[in-house]
């Protein structure tokens, strides 16, 4: 058996081409669990990068996780390919505690540069030739770099409230600016939680876009340093994005603590973690239909209200498997918490009626939405991201597949039960603001094909075969200095986790890759030039969901 | 003293038969004066009383139909005291006004802008005898009064000394500028059928049959005569009250609510009367010169009925449209306006003209 699509497999880099391509630069091996790893010199980041990129093909920087060891700061670039996210490179650069600067890889892939704004706000690395250097999730008048070991929690803080004035003001010619400064957000109808655009309009056109975010910082990633492998990370998850994609973002964790640990998980836990997880897709999905085309609509209209409708269903479908309907903490390290609820085959049925009633839904939204003439003329043509840009930013999901990147984690680095089942990847090549609705409504029947299969194997396992936990000691304590990266295809894409073992039962280091936070980067390439009303339903096309953009 | 006459048709007004059935006739001028205001009393209140019924509970009724909910349904029969309650909510609110607001414009506005709407409907024959004026340039009151609702809109983005208010009220201005004309213009092709301004002559027109199938007669209403121009003027209709397809100029997910951003509390409800009332009054005009008016079946003194229901017919279209249909961008908007619409009103009055020429 196979999915549906094969992709083909470029030409594989081995290690040994590796070696010989990063050559002198490389000072030593540093390898990780999922990637062999390089350390090399502070000043040749971007050389090396730029070789990697451009001779080796590691197009994609999934993503930067800055730490700090007591002996010196380190600076890991975990590269991939968007051909073949099983070819993994770590770059690690380690910078002087006295000193941590370290050449910055901007020039390289463009995302970067919110992924170094994050290094030095939250650890401290500086990096020498960033654009913009700038705080990014923390107020710029914060003190002290939080994830740092001798950052002072006790230390009272002043966040000073001055007025945000026009950064291209002085493009001008005189005082009297053409363009006017517009703040959209923190709070306003349409940035979907809580998001700040900083904003230039020149009349009614977008010229200049600054998405500010950290409103929502919550300190996910230092929370989870403070849990137990075991038990005390796996509700965090839940909480990152927040709107019903719970079992993906607790399947990310599972998925690189379960490498880390080296467990193996049932396969019949497997089934059920790929039907939970499609089935939050599905709301997630259902939600974005919905609050997409409120931007797009402008108030609580019959879509909107009828995606929520069916997102409902779907929500009841995850109550009865896991007793909650927002923060499921249903996965655990090696399986899942209980088996499917009793009676099993009102639960089937259940779940089988939604999907038999869901083509019908499917098409009455083609009919109210994606075929509704107003919509085309709204949609197409606007928010363009270019396939290219795309893999610059990082971007990942529906988002990136609407602009023609193949790339999907469930089946390009199989995890779970997909490799198993029959489905296909969306891919469409509108790279516009349609495109991304269309994705993600195709999106949905093919997550429910996947369902379906499930419930048909879920249904015919042997009664006596349903083991839904794998053997795990209750205190997990991988050996020290381990590292691994892994991710796993959530809602809005590739949600990654890179987690450093330092000997004890909980994380010397968890870093969270959200993929709403990439794929906001884009904001700024997708809307200048366009109308305020297209820079709306750009954001909104986009899909982000704040809690995991600030984590 | 000269008799001046208000206006020369055979119609009795309702200044007129209030004065006759309280004796205030006998009293000259003062006693004509205080029967028109009485009149102009009693029209009013029924226009803001279906207003009031109107946004509170119908607005929420239907929206909930159309998006599968149930909407109001706790206090009174079927949630109609929620009016009650609403009222009382809304009035006892906190005034905020903005710091930098520029005063008297900022408290002039709603007014304006509930005030013109009601204006309209003194010309407006609503059947039962219900008609306060009859001048000879009716049509053209109406569409006079109904735009110094854009000044209204103006004053209030302008006076909020809010950005997203700026933005609202430039593209109210934007918006009615480039569907006002036509909307005239379509207004005018009735004119050319009817040969006068004068409202209850447009009505009377209409009343004639065009075509009797049988036992049921076809009234000559002008949406059934030319099907074509009322399609356009409903168009145009939709863009100048602001409502969806064309609610650019609220906006709610992109420019918050435009000019009205910075209104709360009686100020707010005197916007969003204005805005009901702008909605009934453009239905009302729909009714009058493309519907037959209060023209129906059954005896003449129901016509208010026939009046109100089709009114609230095109209510009830505004909230369909603005449940169900995805608003346009503001290039969009002016494009349709100024390439789209305006050409196919030209097109229609030449047509009219031509074919009415021909027969006539």
């Amino acid at each position: 058996m196979s999915t549906g699509l094969e992709k083909q497999t470029p030409g594989e880099v081995t290690e040994d081409e590796l070696e010989a391509l990063i050559g002198d630069r490389a000072l030593r091996r540093d390898d990780h669990l999922n990637a062999p790893g390089f350390v090399i010199r502070p000043d040749d980041v971007q050389d090396v990068l730029f070789d990697l990129r451009d001779e080796a093909g590691f197009d994609h920087l999934s993503c930067l996780t800055a730490q700090q060891y007591e002996d010196r700061y380190e600076s890991i670039y975990h590269l991939k390919k968007y051909d073949d996210p099983t070819q993994e490179v770590s770059v690690v650069v380690p910078t002087s505690t006295t000193e941590p600067v370290s050449q910055t890889a901007e020039p390289v892939f463009r995302t970067a540069d919110w992924h170094e704004r994050e290094a030095f706000d939250l650890v401290g690395i500086d990096y020498e030739g960033h654009p913009d250097p700038r705080r990014i999730l923390l107020p710029e008048t914060w003190q002290g770099h939080p994830l740092s070991l001798d950052y002072d929690q006790e230390k009272p803080q002043i966040v000073t409230l001055s007025e945000h004035a026009n950064p291209i003001q002085p493009d001008h010619h005189d005082e009297e600016s053409d363009t006017m400064f517009l703040n959209v957000g923190p709070h306003h109808p349409a940035t979907h939680g809580v998001l700040h655009v900083k904003t230039v309009l020149d009349g009614e056109t977008v010229v200049d876009v600054d998405p500010d975010i950290g409103y929502l910082h919550r300190c996910e990633e230092q929370m989870c340093q403070q849990g137990t492998y075991r038990h005390q990370i796996m509700p965090y998850p839940d909480r990152w994005d927040y709107v019903s994609a719970g079992l993906l973002n607790e399947w990310a964790y599972a998925r690189a603590a379960e490498d880390l640990a080296d467990i193996e998980v049932p396969e019949y836990a497997q089934i059920i973690r790929t039907m939970g997880a499609e089935l939050c897709r599905i709301a997630s999905h259902m939600l974005a239909l919905g609050t997409f085309c409120l931007d797009v609509y402008g108030d609580f209209t019959a879509v909107f209200q009828y995606a929520f409708r069916d997102r409902e269903v779907v929500q009841d479908i995850l109550e009865d498997l896991t007793g909650q309907r927002l923060m499921f903490n249903y996965f655990r390290l090696g399986g899942v918490a209980w088996d499917l609820p009793e009676p099993r085959e009102e639960f089937l049925e259940k779940t089988r009626d939604f999907l038999d009633e869901l083509p019908a839904k499917i098409d009455e939204y083609n009919d109210m939405v994606t075929s509704n003439e107003i919509f085309q003329v709204r949609c197409t043509d606007t928010g363009i991201l270019e396939p290219e840009v795309a893999k610059s930013y990082g971007c990942t999901g529906p988002v990136a597949r609407a602009s023609g990147v193949d790339y999907d984690l469930r089946r390009d680095d199989p995890y779970g039960y997909y490799e198993n089942l029959e489905w296909d990847v969306v891919t469409r090549d509108g790279c516009d603001n349609y495109a991304r609705v269309l994705c993600r409504m195709q999106e949905v029947e093919e997550s429910a094909k996947i369902i379906e299969q499930c419930l048909d194997l879920l249904e015919e396992w042997p009664e006596d075969e349903r083991n839904i936990q794998a053997n795990v000691p209750r205190t997990l304590k991988p050996d020290a200095d381990t590292e691994v990266y892994r991710a796993v295809e959530g809602a809005k894409g590739e949600l990654g986790i890179y987690i450093r073992s330092d000997g004890t039962d909980k994380p010397g280091r968890f870093k969270i890759r959200s993929p709403c936070y990439h794929n906001l980067s884009t904001l700024g390439v997708m809307t200048e030039g366009e109308y305020i009303p297209d820079l709306i339903a750009s954001l909104g096309s986009l899909d982000i969901v704040l809690g995991e953009v600030d984590r | 003293m000269i008799e001046v006459p208000l206006q020369q048709s055979d119609t009795v007004l309702l200044p007129e038969r209030i004065g006759e059935l309280t004796g205030l006739d006998q009293f000259g001028m003062a006693g004509e004066l205080l029967a028109a205001f009485l009149a102009a009393f009693v029209v009013g209140n029924l226009m803001l009383a279906m207003t009031g019924v109107a946004g509170p509970w119908a607005k929420r009724k239907i929206t909930a139909a159309f998006t599968d909910r149930i909407a109001v349904n706790r206090l009174g029969p079927a949630g109609l005291l929620i009016i009650v309650a609403d009222s009382v909510r809304l009035l006892s609110k906190e005034i905020i006004i903005p710091e930098n607001a520029d005063r008297p414009a900022y408290d002039l506005a709603p007014i304006v802008v509930a005030s013109s709407a009601l204006l309209g409907f003194a010309v407006i024959p609503m059947g039962s005898g219900i008609h306060l004026a009859d001048p000879e340039v009716g049509l053209a009151f109406v569409f006079a009064v109904a735009g110094i609702a854009s000044i209204g809109l103006v004053m209030a983005g302008y006076a909020s000394a809010n950005k997203y208010s700026m933005l609202g009220g430039l593209r109210a201005v934007a918006q009615n500028v480039a569907y006002e004309i036509p909307l005239v213009i379509t207004g005018m092709s009735v004119v050319i059928f009817a040969g006068s301004l004068r409202m209850s002559e447009i009505v009377a027109v209409q009343q004639e049959t065009l075509v009797a199938l049988g036992p049921v007669a076809i009234p000559a209403w002008f949406a059934i005569v030319n099907p074509f121009a009322f399609v356009l003027f409903l168009l145009a209709n939709f863009a100048e009250v602001g409502r969806n397809p064309f609610d650019t100029p609220e906006a709610p997910t992109e420019i918050i609510a435009g000019y009205q951003t910075e209104y709360s509390s009686v100020y707010f409800v005197l916007i969003y009367l204005g805005e009901f009332l702008h909605i009934f009054l453009g239905g009302a005009i729909i009714a009058t010169i493309f519907l037959g008016g209060p023209d129906g079946p059954g005896p003449e003194s129901i016509g208010i009925v026939w009046f109100l229901v089709k009114i609230w017919g095109v209510f009830l279209l505004t909230q369909w449209l603005r449940s169900a249909v995805p608003r346009v961008r503001i290039d969009q908007l002016i494009e349709i306006g100024w390439k789209g619409l305006l050409v196919l009103a030209f097109a229609n009055l030449i047509l009219t003209a031509v074919i009415v020429g021909l027969i006539a």
